[in-house]
């Protein structure tokens, strides 16, 4: 039976066969590309980024510019394009109508039949998504940063990327997630977004969403899931590391706050555009392809610094509700209430004057001044993970060090073509 | 209008509260967070622009706490340090002249 994603299109990976792709690009062009085009070229070729089959053409960037739709009238927020400087084109002697291999880590990645080569202003794009032309920004400083033209075409992979432990469990990609929530029973699953090892106020985001998910849904039976879909790309320094990321969300199914019955935790390559309301939206697109019913929201959902209001990305998900096929569940701060003796939500306590609020960031200053937080805040079988993960993969730390970034070993690497 | 004031937490681990004791600063810690013991220092608006610029690493927790974290574990020591020689949390203006 097909599988439906996004837009009503029919899941289609875009994955041809070793053997037939040596053939297909004898002879072919060979172009590299950076490991921010590859995350998305594993993106659009298993079906992540459903309907799109390949990098945007002008039409579509302009439909996004416009009124967040791409040319074919589906609901889209962010352009996915290709970027090649004048010279790298000329160099390369690529035009309209060419296929052209694209390599990764000196390897062939994916097919790439080029069906468009065109310019677009930097600054339309960066107004339009981030509702900011500001350089500080760090998806206007992103946009900036292309290249001098974009290509548009077909993606086909030709070679699967071997994801690398620790990450090899947690690659799901959309049709085979589909099967693993078929399997589990769940009727109903909520997307957890994150870029980080969780602290308690996420877990009980994630506990408030899936009861809200459940609704009116008979509790005898397990019916409901929570996905945690880790965000894994670009890192800046001081982010987790993505092995503490991706370990330390497990651990808390595997130290029974949650329990396979209700919790599986996955990723997808995608690397952050901060684009607050506008990613808020690609989320939703990203977790309907994975084939997830709900998807949680909380206070300035993807944002960054000042640019977004804490609930512009509520605003803007209500507004085109009828486009998606997944239901927001909208949730305020978690927070700790001496007086409760509890973390609890904005929308439940009272105690407005005793309220002690904590982050993601607050976490991470307590760990580096090397204090291990109480049970209350922080689960210490998740604390112990953290410093684990450090020696092993940090070189000492659990946070993103210019040794880490030149050291580690890749989350997945392409194999030679075999 | 007053000022604004922004906080930067300098968690208290043993031996920083160790060191509170001996100088007899204990009581300068607020408990926070289910048993957490901070202390706090406190820069205005030119202050934070100042440590945003000097110390990368270091972010505005603008969304939630208003306060400034993620300064390297010696730069806090040495805002510690201070604390204890002045027996102040009123060292801003000294610890940034270094810089």
């Amino acid at each position: 039976m097909a599988e439906i994603g996004h837009g009503g299109k029919e899941i289609v990976e875009r994955i041809m066969d070793p053997a037939q792709a040596k053939e297909k690009i004898k002879g072919l062009k060979q172009i590299p590309i950076r490991s921010q085009i590859a995350n998305e070229v594993i993106g659009i070729a298993y079906g992540f980024f459903s309907p799109l089959e390949g990098f945007m053409g002008k039409a579509d960037v302009d439909g996004i510019c416009k009124d967040m739709h791409l040319a074919n009238g589906v609901l889209w927020s962010i352009p996915i394009v290709f970027d090649l400087s004048d010279a790298e084109i000329s160099d390369y002697g690529i035009k309209v109508g060419d296929s052209v291999v694209l390599t990764y880590q000196g390897n062939p990645m994916a097919l790439f039949e080029i069906e468009e080569i065109y310019e677009y202003d930097k600054k339309t794009i960066c107004q339009a998504v981030y509702g900011t032309t500001d350089d500080k920004h760090p998806g206007c400083a992103r946009t900036y940063a292309y290249k001098d033209k974009f290509v548009g075409g077909k993606i086909t992979l030709i070679n699967r990327p071997k994801i690398n432990p620790p990450f090899e469990p947690y690659f799901i990609p959309p049709l085979e997630m589909r099967k693993r929530f078929k399997e589990k029973g769940w009727v109903r699953v909520v997307a957890h977004q994150t870029r980080n090892v969780p602290h308690t106020g996420h877990e009980w985001l994630m506990k408030g969403a899936w009861l809200q998910t459940y609704g009116e849904l008979s509790i005898e039976k397990p019916i409901v899931g929570v996905l945690v879909n880790a965000i894994i790309g670009e890192k800046r320094k001081g982010d987790y590391i993505d092995e503490a990321i991706i370990l330390c969300q497990d651990e808390l199914r595997k130290s029974g706050y949650f329990g396979d019955h209700n919790h599986l935790t996955s990723l997808t390559f995608w690397d952050m555009r901060y684009a607050g309301p506008k990613e808020a939206i690609f989320h939703a697109i990203l977790r309907t392809n994975l084939g997830l019913t709900h998807h949680m929201y909380g206070r300035d959902h993807a944002g960054v610094g000042t640019y977004y209001g804490p609930y512009d990305a509520h605003y803007l998900l209500e507004s085109v509700k009828n486009e998606l096929n997944i239901t927001p569940v909208y949730s305020m701060n978690w927070l700790y209430c001496p007086h409760c003796g509890e973390v609890t939500s904005e929308g439940l306590c009272n105690h407005k004057k005793e309220w002690q609020k904590f982050s993601g960031t607050v976490i991470r200053s307590i760990i580096l001044d090397g204090v291990k937080p109480p049970r209350l805040i922080f689960r210490p079988e998740v604390f112990d993970l953290v410093m684990e993960c450090a020696e092993k993969y940090g070189f000492g730390s659990p946070f993103v060090t210019d040794e880490y970034l030149q050291n580690r070993t890749p989350v997945f690497t392409i194999p030679p073509l075999g | 209008m007053a000022e604004e004031k922004y906080p930067i937490n300098i968690w208290i681990n043993e031996e920083r509260y160790e060191k509170l004791k001996a100088v007899g600063l204990a009581n300068l810690c607020e408990e926070m967070l289910a048993g957490l013991k901070v202390l706090r220092v406190y820069a205005n608006d030119a202050q934070k622009d100042k440590i945003l610029k000097v110390f990368p690493t270091a972010k505005f927790d603008s969304a939630t706490t208003k306060s400034i974290e993620l300064l390297p574990r010696d730069v806090k020591d040495k805002m510690f340090d201070l604390v204890i020689e002045k027996k102040s949390v009123d060292i801003m203006d000294e610890f940034l002249s270094k810089y």
